[in-house]
């Protein structure tokens, strides 16, 4: 089997696995499983419970349950959520725009910045400009992102009165969407940033070792040149996928942030959902961010391959 | 979360297939570079050595949260759960103040380190045990099993975790043991990975060779011949595993799913968000317990990279 194919295979299963978990988990969690699957929120005479545990099939036996739950998931049937008063899936949908509307700016300059800095900080190692650097993204590292965003509205929003407080939008137009957009998207490509800095820092690092590089220098190249025209191009490689398994941390990142910044998306539909126990919203949304980061993923593992000729000969 | 523990500073053999093979073609020739990788290994990666300025701070930090937390109830200067009057500014009374409960936030900062410790090192150990048998037994078998043992690691290393953790502990209403648990079970996966690669490369060496004629048997192998020589790896890894749970540790009880009857700095932090402390400009409340998650995280990692940076010092060009 090619490794193109294995790893397809990796996330149809990776895929399946998930769906089946978000089955399993409302039904063997302690509690009704009836209550577990429309959440705390929703309350109901007798009659209308057992008439909602035929309609649900949840007196059906396990593998039947187990196939409606695929067809459903299948035709993008995601639950009712009776604490909103609207199907999951459009509940989702609306919101899913704003999310990305966040990450995508964010996780794109945070590739780019930080391959950049962070290679040029491996290259340079100990010299102080890049000291400094580093120091600064370790720190952001370390640093959760909600407590990076509660510390940047402070300052920037509180203090300064730069931006505003809260929300995505006071009127709607074009530029009061960006200026409320603006201090989230900041923390937010700082925070990827500082990620993708230290591990394409490690990358070259690990690169400049290598008898290609000294050969380059022996060739008489400088010191960037040598960095931007051969070793760049060889450490990027490990780091596209590693970058796609980070999309999951840093877009869970991105929901943080969000609550703190109180903006409509995703982030903030799971952290009402977890306040009023609405298990229908919250499993709908983790299914459909664990699909973005496993096809994100695929795609990252397609571009590899497009990219790296060792691969592409096999 | 799972790219936390993927970072390219903490590990040379990095876990792309492709980067395996290039570096166990360099490994298989016997005698002078078996000789020579081996002494690499083998020089002090636990002595006193040089171990630079970061990483002696980084220690000195951990070494102060650790005696914070382990002698907590003798150095906070009162019940974290003894209310005072609520909202004091910090003073003599109490230094950072008091939150909308009374509490005393100094005490509860102090009480706080615990938790985070705690779910740290539990999720660390459990991650990296079972990454580290994983990984060996899939690194030294190769064929059928590694095929199976990575593609289940790739799986796992797909999934987001933290998602995952907040839907279980949604439904869970968890302990903070049971976070560790959890966290433990989750984060594995980059572990198995790079020890895989380096047993690889490890297996292939002539000592290796030399005890499978003698005859000693497959795990006994594993663990006296291979495991030693993979430890450095081990380590660094199982310090950014640290730092990976006290960060989802906190994020979890920002979140409000953590235990309710420790406490913790996320907790505290959230807290101050949803009760009007960030509103109302308390930053006693809040900037304390987050100063004190990224400086206990940097801590670690400090510790880790000083230990990765001297691994790279002595790696010359072969």
């Amino acid at each position: 089997m090619s490794p193109a194919k294995k790893r397809l295979l990796r996330c149809i299963l990776a895929l399946f696995l998930i769906v089946s978990l978000n089955f399993i988990i409302p039904r063997s969690m302690p509690g009704d499983p009836l209550t577990n699957l429309l959440g705390e929120d929703a309350y109901l005479t007798e009659g209308s419970a057992s008439e909602l545990r035929s309609l649900m099939g949840l007196d059906l036996p396990l593998h039947e349950q187990y196939l409606a739950y695929w067809r459903s998931i299948l035709s993008f049937d995601l639950g009712y959520s009776y604490h909103l008063h609207s199907s999951v899936s459009s509940l989702i949908l609306s919101r899913m725009k704003w999310t990305l509307l966040l990450a995508v700016p964010s996780l794109s300059a945070g590739a780019i910045f930080g391959t950049i800095l962070g290679g040029l900080a491996g290259w340079k190692r100990g010299c102080g400009m890049e000291r400094v650097n580093t120091a600064f993204f370790l720190m952001i590292y370390c640093t959760p992102p909600y407590f990076l965003s509660l510390l940047a509205l402070y300052l920037f929003s509180f203090r300064l009165g730069l931006f505003p407080l809260k929300g995505l939008y006071s009127t709607g137009s074009f530029l009061d969407i960006a200026h409320h957009l603006m201090l989230p998207i900041l923390v937010m490509s700082l925070f990827s940033v500082s990620r993708n800095f230290m591990i394409m820092r490690g990358s070259v690092l690990v690169e400049r070792r290598s008898l290609y590089a000294a050969y380059a220098r022996a060739k008489g190249l400088y010191g960037n040149e040598i960095l931007f025209r051969h070793c760049f191009k060889n450490a990027l490689l490990p780091i596209i996928t590693i970058i796609a398994l980070d999309f999951g941390f840093i877009f869970s990142g991105a929901l943080f942030i969000e609550i703190v910044f109180s903006m409509n998306g995703m982030g903030n539909l799971i952290y009402d959902s977890l306040l009023s126990r609405d298990y229908p919203v919250l499993q709908g949304s983790f299914l459909i961010v664990t699909i973005m980061v496993i096809l994100a993923n695929l795609l990252a593992d397609l571009q590899y391959s497009r990219i790296d000729p060792r691969v592409r000969w096999q | 979360m799972a790219g936390l523990q993927e970072l390219g500073f903490f590990n040379s053999a990095r876990s792309s297939g492709q980067q395996a093979t290039k570096r166990e073609a360099g490994t298989v020739n016997p005698g002078t570079g078996d000789a020579a990788s081996m002494n690499r290994h083998e020089r002090g990666h636990f002595g006193p050595g040089s171990f630079s300025f970061p990483g002696f701070l980084g220690l000195m930090l951990f070494l102060s949260f650790l005696l914070m937390a382990s002698f907590s109830f003798a150095i906070a200067p009162c019940d974290p759960w003894v209310r005072f009057q609520p909202f004091l500014p910090p003073g003599w009374g109490h230094f950072l103040g008091t939150n909308d409960l009374g509490n005393d936030i100094l005490s509860e900062l102090i009480y706080g380190s615990k938790v985070s410790l705690i779910v740290g090192f539990g999720a660390a150990l459990l991650s990296t045990f079972l990454g580290t048998l994983i990984g060996l037994l899939s690194g030294y078998y190769k064929g059928l099993v590694d095929e199976i043992l990575m593609g289940i690691t790739d799986i796992f290393l797909m999934i987001p975790q933290i998602p995952l953790i907040i839907v279980l502990a949604a439904f869970l209403k968890p302990s903070f043991w049971m976070v560790a648990l959890l966290l433990g079970c989750l984060w594995w996966t980059s572990t198995a990975r790079v020890i895989r690669s380096k047993t690889l490369q490890i297996r292939e060496m002539s000592f290796i060779e030399g005890s499978r004629s003698m005859g000693f048997s497959d795990l006994h192998i594993i663990f006296s011949d291979v495991l030693p020589n993979i430890f450095y790896v081990i380590l660094p890894k199982f310090l950014l595993a640290v730092a990976s749970a006290m960060i989802a540790e906190a994020s979890i009880s920002f979140l409000g799913l953590g235990d309710a009857s420790m406490k913790s700095w996320g907790m505290m932090i959230n807290f101050a968000f949803t009760r009007g402390g960030f509103i109302n400009g308390y930053w006693w409340w809040y900037l304390p317990p987050g100063l004190c998650i990224s400086l206990s995280v940097l801590s670690v990692i400090l510790m880790g990279f000083a230990l990765e940076e001297r691994d790279l010092e002595t790696e010359r060009i072969e």
